[in-house]
């Protein structure tokens, strides 16, 4: 019996123009998605590549008494998921320049060198399903039950030992199985295009595809089963349209960003600049009380010469314990009021995101971007990337200079015979290189299957409303 | 078949209905309908004839009293009830981007047939008069009384001992009207019991064994088809109508 309903429900969808035109839309706009995508890989992959090998340039010529001047950029490397689920991949800084000490600062995002796309945002996977999708399984589903009443068929078929949950069933299942395959054909063909087009997609990358893709389809479910809900609580499909037209917006439009301006009221956080200027007000502090502690142990001339070589030394030993210490009681207070700050937004972050995900489709997207590695846990990734590659470069600068790149007062001794010793170039090589830390399928898969669990849950909560209104429906 | 002929299959028992809006719709009927017999249903627009027959799919639930299928109170258990009726309505649209075949075809297997032939769809179609180049087209382009005889079909091909038809002849034409008439006569031969729906009074007097008159939801004439013999059925119909708006 659910089998036949299934199978009615197919045949009806594929011989309808409505279904036809909407899902050659869908497919050209899935198409669309993969083709770009993979082109603005290998552009974003060029343009990386080509900012790596300028900032090794920027580097050349210096001579290993310049290590204190070596500022390496940590480049965030495009991927290629990153293409299809954007997340807040364009929003996020790319570069970082790193010094051996001292607070990292991502810049150069790349809606911030091409506002352009800022102002339009990117046409991707995630967005078509979230947003151009779910509108055509409204149009597709609107009048699933109140069209049938219109042509009698209804009546017809509940004239039969037909129960009506089955039959609501089988409309939920065969809407949803249309739609999966008429989205299969432009999705595989996606895959072929990415093939084709050489991005480079390991097996774990695959499988995270398929997931984001299967993320997609239960939130698909999600607006379909809504859909049979909205038809079958109201008698007329212009009502019911227009119910599920307001959900739509609610849901993918206004409520995501209510949600966040709600946690914005709900939980304060203090302004980054503000922030800044705490910390600039402390280092300054600081640093007019070392520059007058230095005052008092600067060697004085004792002949001719100048200072004797051993007083310079001790010196040079004395300061670099203060700006070791100062460095330490500084980055002490900046990571104290930075982890409070970074407290407060958590807490901020974590409200907006359990509120957004009363929407699927926040929901769906961002279990999306999770998979992706594109969520706001990759600007973490970026960070603490950069912060690990800042340690290695401290630590390859203290082995090779014998300090840091703290800031005070430097004296360069400088002998009368250093024009005769020959320059020697650092070597670039042996610099460590930047990495980003890889996204860990382990770990996305645990948040994301959280959320797939509650898209299943407004599955099963959509399907349960549609059935109590459907058996009180008149069929007539 | 064995106690048939004394038990009848449609049965309206005190059968009441009144709408939410607090319209009464159908007060107190009762009536029967046994295998191999025919009852029309007279009524004009309004008179409870579609509520009386919705009361019988479990469309709704009587306020009072029951409609039974073959002993099977409706709204006790709708999906036995249903499985032993069938029903035409009026105005059939079915599917339209199915062909009649695959419209029968969905129908006769949701009826639980699931062991006919195309050739027993085509035999279907034939006996309601729909031509056979048309079995194969869209219902798209079908007129209204190509439809009304694909639902038709669908009822016949159901197999069911009763079959309820409300107003199934509003779509078709006179000669599919004479057709239909003949369509029913074999079937009340085959041994169903038809309940039927109808304000044209000529169709009902040439088919019925039984004619009952409705007015604003009563029963208010009852007559076999020996009782009705040479009296005019237009002139009975407008005395009752006219007797009940006096009582
Ligand atoms: N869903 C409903 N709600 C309220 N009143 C209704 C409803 N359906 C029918 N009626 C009323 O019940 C009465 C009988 O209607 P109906 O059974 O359709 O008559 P008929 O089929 O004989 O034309 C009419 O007065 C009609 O207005
Ligand atoms: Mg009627």
């Amino acid at each position: 019996m659910l089998k036949l309903l299934i199978e009615k429900e197919l045949r009806d969808a594929f011989g309808s123009t409505k279904f036809v035109v909407t899902f050659a839309v869908s497919a050209v706009l899935v198409l669309l998605a993969f083709f770009t995508g993979a082109q603005n890989y290998h552009t974003q992959r060029a343009q990386y590549e080509a900012a790596v090998a300028e900032s090794m340039r920027g580097m050349e010529g210096l001579t290993t008494q310049e290590y204190m001047m070596l500022r390496p950029l940590a480049l965030l490397a495009p991927e290629p998921l990153a293409v299809l689920v954007s997340g807040v991949s364009n929003d996020i800084g790319r570069t970082t320049e790193v010094r051996g000490q001292g607070m990292l600062v991502a810049e150069g995002s790349r809606y911030s060198e091409q506002p352009i796309y800022a102002a339009f945002r990117i046409l991707d996977l995630s967005f078509i399903f979230q947003v151009v999708l779910a509108l055509f399984a409204i149009l597709f589903a609107f009048d699933a039950i109140s069209g049938e009443k219109e042509r009698g068929t209804l009546r017809l078929s509940l004239a039969n030992a037909v129960p009506r949950g089955t039959y609501l069933l089988g409309k939920y299942l065969g809407a949803f199985l249309a739609m999966t395959l008429a989205l299969a054909v432009p999705l595989l063909l996606g895959c072929v295009i990415l093939q084709v087009m050489d991005v480079p997609l390991s097996g774990a990358d695959w499988g995270r595809l398929g997931l984001i893709v299967i993320g997609g389809m239960l939130y698909l479910g999600v607006v379909l089963g809504l859909a049979l809900w909205v038809s079958a609580s109201t008698q007329r499909s212009s009502t019911a349209f227009l119910v599920l037209l307001v959900c739509w917006i609610v849901g993918v439009l206004v409520w995501p960003r209510a949600s966040v301006l709600l946690a914005g009221r709900a939980v304060e956080v203090p302004s980054r600049d503000a922030i800044m200027a705490e910390i600039n007000r402390f280092q300054r502090q600081q640093f007019e009380e070392s520059l007058s502690s230095l005052m008092d142990i600067i060697p004085r001339e004792s002949g001719e010469d100048g200072p004797s070589a051993e007083a310079i030394e001790e010196f040079q030993k004395r300061q670099q314990e203060l700006a070791d210490a100062r460095e330490a009681e500084g980055s002490a207070f900046r990571a104290r009021v930075q982890e409070d700050r970074i407290n407060r937004l958590r807490v901020q972050e974590q409200w907006a995101l359990r509120a957004a995900r009363l929407s699927p489709a926040t929901t769906f997207s961002l279990a999306s971007s999770t998979l992706a590695g594109t969520s706001l846990a990759m600007k973490e990734r970026y960070q603490e990337s950069t912060l690990a590659y800042q340690e290695a470069f401290d630590r390859y600068l203290r082995e090779k200079s014998g300090s840091s790149q703290g800031g005070g007062i430097r004296i360069m001794l400088r002998s009368g015979d250093e024009d005769d010793e020959p320059e020697e170039l650092i070597n670039l090589q042996e610099l460590p290189a930047f990495t980003t830390q890889p996204v860990l399928f382990g770990d996305v898969m645990g948040h994301a299957l959280l959320d797939f669990g509650l898209l299943l849950l407004f599955n099963l909560i959509s399907l349960a409303g549609g059935f109590v209104a459907f058996l009180r429906y008149d069929v007539r | 078949m064995t106690t048939t002929t004394t038990q009848p299959l449609l049965e309206a028992e005190h059968l009441t209905k009144r709408y939410e809006d607090g319209v009464l719709a159908l007060d107190n009927v009762s009536f029967t309908v046994s295998p191999g017999q025919i009852y029309a249903m007279l009524g004009g627009n309004g008179a409870g004839k579609s509520t009386a027959i919705n009361l019988f799919l479990n469309f709704i639930e009587p306020t009072d009293g029951e409609a039974r299928i073959d002993g099977i109170a409706s709204h006790r258990d709708p999906l036995a009830a249903k499985a032993r009726v069938a029903y035409v309505s009026e105005q059939v649209r079915l599917y339209p981007s199915f062909t009649a075949i695959q419209n029968v075809d969905f129908f006769a297997r949701l009826a639980g047939k699931t062991s006919y032939t195309r050739e027993d769809y085509r035999q279907a179609l034939l006996r309601v008069g729909l031509q056979p180049e048309a079995h194969d087209k869209r219902l798209k382009g079908f007129s209204k009384g190509m439809q009304q005889k694909t639902g038709i079909a669908i009822a016949i091909l159901k197999d069911a001992p009763a079959i309820l038809l409300d107003e199934p002849t509003s779509g078709l034409d006179p000669k599919a009207g004479r057709e239909f008439v003949r369509l029913l006569q074999d079937l009340r031969d085959e041994g169903k019991a038809i309940l039927m729906s109808t304000h044209d009074l000529f169709r009902a007097k040439e088919v019925a064994d039984m004619v009952g008159i409705m007015n604003q939801g009563r029963l208010v004439m009852q007559r076999t088809r020996d009782e009705l013999h040479g009296e005019d059925l237009e002139a009975l119909y407008v005395r009752y109508m006219a007797g009940y708006m006096e009582g």
